[in-house]
């Protein structure tokens, strides 16, 4: 069995439901994000694990053992929350010495521990130190230290990096990658920044209005989204208007041009509107590119990006953006000019709504 | 210099004399017990009277009781509201500025007819009562200053994400009380207890209708019946009030280091 188990979790405030019917399994050590936009329910089920929120409906097992009847304070899980929340009037020492005071420990034990954690967040020469006195990111991994001091079995981070600078939020991720795979433990990341998901996690889980929308590694949500929805929200994304010509062959029309999809058009016919995703990196103008597949349209606008050039083609009416890299000797395609996009038949996705 | 900031100095100048000159004349009327030379003799006086002594000593011990007894009404209160009862803020505020509008004579004349020695909660019935019932009144009348002091320091802190952080590491409810709330509202704990000192301090009408032997009332006797101690008396009484001010500004200064937000 699973570490973390959620099984049919439904949450309602008053006549909404903010989380609708939410299956997930968490192995021992993963590292999984929630990932969606604002009220798509991802903090309060990261809530109702923590024992925050009771769960309408559903039940939480963490080793084996439903949480649902437990309180907060008896689950031992450990959470870092997106506002720091350091205790004040307490050093640091005493903040991260916390959880184990309350535990009981042993003064000896307190103090080593407190060391050893404060040295792997390399701060164990601020000990002295009030939240007060210290910057936005070393509060972070001053509360990262707090919550893992008692030796959680599931630790919870509730968008710990977005209220910190982009340069530090980089570092801080990484850092708290490191320590996750250093010690090991079940972790639970919360996040609406597809980058931060993407570049840290094990596993992520696109959620949308109270559902997950597609549970896969960062390389499948990324290639192979499931839905429209994460196909919008992950990355940069064309969504091209397509008609089923043969559905026994696979292929579409988009515009003046036929193409063939690697994936079977299953229970579709002839004439029935479909979508198809296709990245902005995936295809290439220049007539020595790899590919099996060439669109042909008309150049909208060209922008310089420094690294990339972004440019703009319609296709069938549809808006397609494409990037290519920079170098010294690349020409910006001029609008009006007729332009053959060429890459694989397997870039191209059917997207189900 | 322009008409405008002439005008607003001369104003200022218009404030500070009608405040501090009947002061300055107290103060002045106060060293000239001795005939002919200035001297500390009514300040002698006052210090050495018996009955001062002991109604400071009462005032200041049922300025402690208030306060104590107060925040322990006060702060819980205030950090459910903000916790748990959100909605139930506006209704709160409006009990707790009550005492404003309610004349301190028509609240113990209400506490007389609702706890005198033939009713059924007779706290009048005996002095420990009647001292228990004049704390309670001295802590209504603080209301409004106690409980808006600690609400602005709990605002100051994220008192919910503060609670949950203490819950998720294993603490139980007097534990987040007393160990991660009430330290970090402190500054609006001794903030309301300086105000409430000097309420408590100078307050004539609920210590007099109870008739116990307040600095209040005492105040009144003296003024009554001396000549110079009583504006030695109301200089003590300013003095108090200050002291009570300047250690609130000290605090409040203090306060400005604690939050740590991002």
């Amino acid at each position: 069995m699973s570490f973390l188990v959620l099984q049919n979790i439904k949450k309602s405030f008053g006549q909404t439901q903010v989380v609708k019917d939410f299956n997930m399994s968490i192995e021992k050590g993963e590292f999984v994000s929630f990932l969606g936009p604002s009220g798509c329910g991802k903090t309060t089920v990261l809530r109702m694990i923590a024992g925050f929120e009771t769960p309408s409906d559903g039940a939480i097992v963490v080793n084996g053992k439903n949480q649902n009847k437990l309180k907060t304070n008896q689950r031992n899980i450990g959470m870092v929350f997106q506002a720091y929340a350091l205790f004040p009037n307490m050093t640091v020492f005493d903040n991260v010495a916390f959880g184990l005071k309350i535990a009981g420990k042993p003064k000896e034990e307190i103090g080593a521990r407190v060391k050893e954690m404060l040295k792997l967040i390399s701060l164990d020469h601020l000990a002295e130190r009030y939240p007060y006195q210290m910057s936005g990111g070393q509060q972070q991994r001053v509360a990262l230290a707090r919550a893992l001091a008692p030796k959680p079995q599931v630790l919870l981070l509730d968008e710990p990096l977005s209220a910190l600078d982009a340069k530090i939020r980089v570092s801080l991720r990484e850092e708290i990658r490191q320590i996750q795979r250093q010690l090991g433990i079940t972790t639970v990341f919360v996040t609406h920044d597809q980058e931060e998901a993407l570049s840290i996690s094990d596993r992520i889980v696109v959620m949308n209005a109270g559902r997950a929308d597609q549970i896969g590694t960062p390389s499948e949500i990324y290639n192979r989204p499931a839905t429209r929805f994460v196909a919008s929200f992950v990355g940069t994304l064309n969504i091209i208007d397509a008609t089923v010509v043969d559905p026994a062959a696979n292929s579409v029309k988009m515009g003046d041009n036929l193409v063939t999809l690697r994936e079977p058009i299953g229970g579709l016919k002839a004439g029935d509107k479909v979508s198809i995703a296709l990245r902005p990196e995936a295809g290439s103008t220049l007539a020595t590119a790899a590919g099996d597949t060439v669109l042909t349209g008309t150049v909208i606008s060209s922008h310089f990006l420094g690294s990339v050039i972004r440019t703009k083609l319609d296709i069938g009416g549809n808006p397609i953006s494409f990037d290519m890299f920079n170098s010294p000797d690349v020409v910006l395609p001029q609008a009006g000019e007729t332009l053959s996009l060429r890459f694989m038949a397997s870039d191209l996705l059917l997207v189900r709504e | 210099m322009k008409t405008s900031k002439i005008l607003a100095w001369v104003a200022l100048a218009i404030g500070l004399i009608y405040f501090f000159l009947p002061l300055i004349g107290t103060l002045e009327f106060s060293l000239r017990m001795r005939r002919g030379a200035y001297s500390m003799d009514a300040y002698q006086s006052v210090f050495s009277d018996v009955q001062f002594q002991q109604t400071f000593g009462f005032s200041m011990l049922m300025a402690l009781l208030t306060i104590i007894f107060g925040m322990l009404l006060v702060v819980p209160t205030a950090y459910w509201v903000r916790l748990r009862l959100p909605q139930m803020r506006p209704v709160i505020e409006f009990i707790t500025l009550m005492p404003l509008v309610i004349p301190a004579i028509v609240i113990v004349f209400g506490y007389l007819r609702l706890y005198n020695s033939s009713s059924w909660i007779p706290f009048t019935g005996s002095t420990q009562g009647t001292n228990v019932l004049l704390v309670f009144s001295y802590i209504t009348l603080s209301l409004p200053y106690m409980y808006r002091s600690v609400d602005t320091a709990m605002r100051a802190i994220d008192v919910r994400t503060l609670t949950e952080a203490a819950e998720i590491l294993g603490a139980k409810w007097p534990t987040i009380l007393f160990r991660c709330i009430f330290p970090n509202v402190m500054s609006g704990v001794l903030s309301g207890a300086f105000i409430t000192f000097a309420i408590v301090m100078g307050e004539f009408t609920m210590a007099a209708l109870l008739n116990r032997p307040a600095f209040g009332p005492y105040l009144q006797l003296i003024g009554a019946n001396r000549a110079y101690e009583p504006a030695a008396l109301a200089v003590i009484a300013f003095a108090i009030t200050w002291l009570s001010m300047g250690l609130l500004q000290l605090v409040s200064r203090f306060s400005k280091l604690a939050p740590s937000r991002p």
